[in-house]
């Protein structure tokens, strides 16, 4: 397990690197160099701010080493600052990571809650009009956009019932109950759609295991069915169920740039999205790092975790 | 239909008997009533592909069946109910809905089917050529893959987004830009796909009999292995369609896509969020009609799984 672990952290580097290599050619890909941007907002002498500008950011380099120096520094954790704030790009960056962290989680969280009972329900009536049900919902939460979902959400709860906030967010530190009111539609849009995977997900792999020997046997003995359901076989149709949800929580902080921005949600998809509309380059080519690499690393932990939960993998 | 049968039928040495090749209007014919037959097996497959033939007909005849210009405004209409003038009435600018619908739809069915396309055609050779050479090129090919998989979410479209904006592109060259970054963040999947069915297809013996009879090793991986592994690459593409036409959709719902008058589903219905209290059909309509296309592939695609895998089906 070791080994394994120790190959498949080198085998991030290289990874790392073609991602590094993508997000910087994004900056390099941009029209005019970032020393005209930064010399428009600072007025006083041109040519000096330029020249100064231009050995600062050392634009005066060939590409690769200006790659060299701005991968070393933003392993670092500098990434210099952004345009618009003045602020050093990895404080904008941290102190937006919390909000993201607390939806994507409480969304899974709530899709899982609805996936693995309904789930395990529907295989295990199969055919029943439960699994029908089960059936036509999680086809239609994959084939529903999840921006409509949300608004439709808002409209009817927040519009027309007035039960809760359309939009906004209170840290849950804070008041935690007052920042439940604000979670309550974003990590139900979120949880309901990837419910709608999950669901399938774990349908399936509860009929694989539900179909195999060890149940026949099971069941010969003369154990409940109650037991042979929930003892054994949830235990093991529950492994990809739960590989799965966490590369979804994995992509999912990269990925709620839609839901953070419906609800005013002041995530690290957010911060992305506005730093767009306001072209602040350093601080997209920063974000995207940064989740890329949360990415990447979550992908890693699950992996292990799978193969912890499930020991009949080989570590090839 | 009846092209992936003959593949799944014909074994080892008999790959190498070309059928006779009889009119090709008869064996389009006889293909699609084929492939219609194979399609009954399944409901899921069947409604999904009638969803499917609805919108690709309409796509096809939008500006037979578009009643108005789907960007000339009329003060005098604006947000009118559904009536025999406006089929589904119009919005904020007075522009007809349901012609706005239609030359939307026709646009991001369109951008969807290059994108994937796209992604087949780079993705599929890269995966057949890495996986069936192996050694140094299978390494660095899929390191380049898993680096592009790294990237989360919508995060590698809204780079190729500002990269558009930043460049002032317009019109087409948006969609150009678009399509491109769906095929390179579809690609990663069709080159996985197709390496692991490469890697399973190299040791089996028909690929040692090309070998033994002295095809060069670009031929035996692209013509003997790859009719091989359709059926997965369909079946894959198909649900992806569904899910870069949500893609798509967010972006232009974000107005991270191409910019007003153009109809588009997602940037008319993030338009339609501010009359969503009194108007609420508004933002209706183009939901709608993105569920419906989404589905239609969903379903398709689902369905033709359960046909095309035999371990799915017999359960």
């Amino acid at each position: 397990m070791l080994a394994y672990t120790l190959r498949r952290i080198a085998q991030l580097v290289p990874v790392l690197l073609v991602l590094s290599m993508a997000v910087f050619a994004f900056v390099e890909a941009l029209p005019g160099s970032i020393v005209d941007t930064l010399v428009g907002t600072e007025g006083g002498d041109i040519e000096e701010a330029r020249a100064i500008l231009t050995k600062e950011y050392g634009l005066d380099r060939p590409v690769h080493e200006r790659y060299v120096l701005w991968l070393g520094r933003a392993v670092q954790g500098d990434f210099g600052k952004s345009l618009v704030t003045r602020r050093p790009i990895s404080t904008e960056l941290l102190s937006r990571i919390p909000a993201t962290v607390y939806l994507a989680s409480v969304g899974i969280v709530l899709s899982m809650l609805i996936a693995v009972p309904l789930g395990t329900f529907a295989a295990v009536r199969r055919n029943s009009a439960v699994d029908y049900t089960a059936q036509v919902t999680s086809l239609a939460g994959i084939s529903i956009p999840e921006f409509w979902f949300a608004i439709l959400c808002v409209l009817l709860f927040s519009l027309y019932l007035g039960w809760l906030p359309s939009s906004g967010y209170v840290s849950p530190f804070e008041d935690f109950w007052g920042s439940l009111q604000f979670l309550i539609l974003p990590a139900a849009a979120i949880g309901f759609r990837q419910a709608a995977f999950t669901t399938r997900l774990t349908r399936s792999s509860m009929l694989d295991e539900l179909s195999k020997e060890y149940v026949d046997t099971a069941r010969a003995l003369g154990h409940s069915e109650r037991k042979v359901i929930f003892k054994y076989t949830l235990r093991n149709a529950m492994i990809p169920t739960i590989t799965i949800s966490g590369l979804q929580l994995a992509n999912l902080l990269g990925g709620t740039v839609v839901l953070e921005s419906i609800f005013a949600w002041p995530g690290i998809g957010r911060a992305i999205f506005e730093a767009i509309l306001q072209r602040d380059y350093p601080l997209i080519q920063a974000g995207v790092l940064v989740l890329g690499f949360i990415v990447v690393v979550m992908n890693l932990l699950v992996d292990l975790t799978y193969r912890l939960l499930n020991p009949r993998v080989k570590f090839a | 239909m009846s092209e992936l049968e003959a593949d799944k039928l014909v074994d080892g040495t008999l790959a190498w008997r070309a059928p006779p090749a009889p009119l090709r209007s008869r064996r389009l014919a006889t293909a699609l009533s084929n492939a219609w037959h194979e399609l009954r097996k399944s409901r899921t497959a069947s409604i999904g592909a009638v969803m499917l033939v609805l919108l690709f007909g309409a796509c096809i005849g939008t500006p037979w069946l578009a009643t108005h210009d789907p960007i000339k405004q009329n003060y005098r209409e604006r947000l009118q109910p559904p009536s025999e003038k406006h089929l589904l009435g119009t919005d904020r600018l007075g522009r007809d809905i349901y012609s706005r619908l239609l030359y939307g739809g026709r646009r991001l069915v369109t951008i969807a089917v290059v994108a994937v396309a796209l992604s087949l055609v780079v993705g599929v050779p890269f995966g057949v050529l890495t996986g069936y050479f192996g050694g140094l090129a299978d390494t660095i090919g899929m390191r380049i893959v898993d680096g592009l998989l790294a990237f989360p979410g919508l995060l590698l479209y809204l780079l190729f987004v500002t990269v558009a904006q930043a460049w002032k592109l317009e019109g087409v060259m948006i969609d150009v830009v678009l399509v491109s970054a769906l095929a390179l963040a579809g690609m990663p999947e069709k080159a996985r796909l197709a390496r692991g069915s490469v890697l399973a297809e190299k040791q089996k013996e028909y690929v040692e009999a090309s070998r033994a009879v002295g095809d060069s090793s670009v031929s035996i991986a692209l013509s003997q292995i790859l009719p091989n592994i359709i059926s997965p690459l369909i079946v894959t593409s198909t649900v992806r369609l569904g899910f870069v036409i949500l893609i798509v959709a967010a972006l232009s719902f974000l107005g991270l896509g191409t910019p007003p008058p153009t109809p588009d589903w997602g940037s008319d219905l993030s338009a339609a969020r501010d009359y969503m209290e009194t108007h609420p059909l508004i933002a209706a309509f183009p939901g709608l009609a993105i569920c419906y296309t989404v589905l239609a592939f969903n379903l398709f695609g689902d369905g033709l799984r359960d046909i095309l895998d035999p371990r799915i089906a017999e359960r």
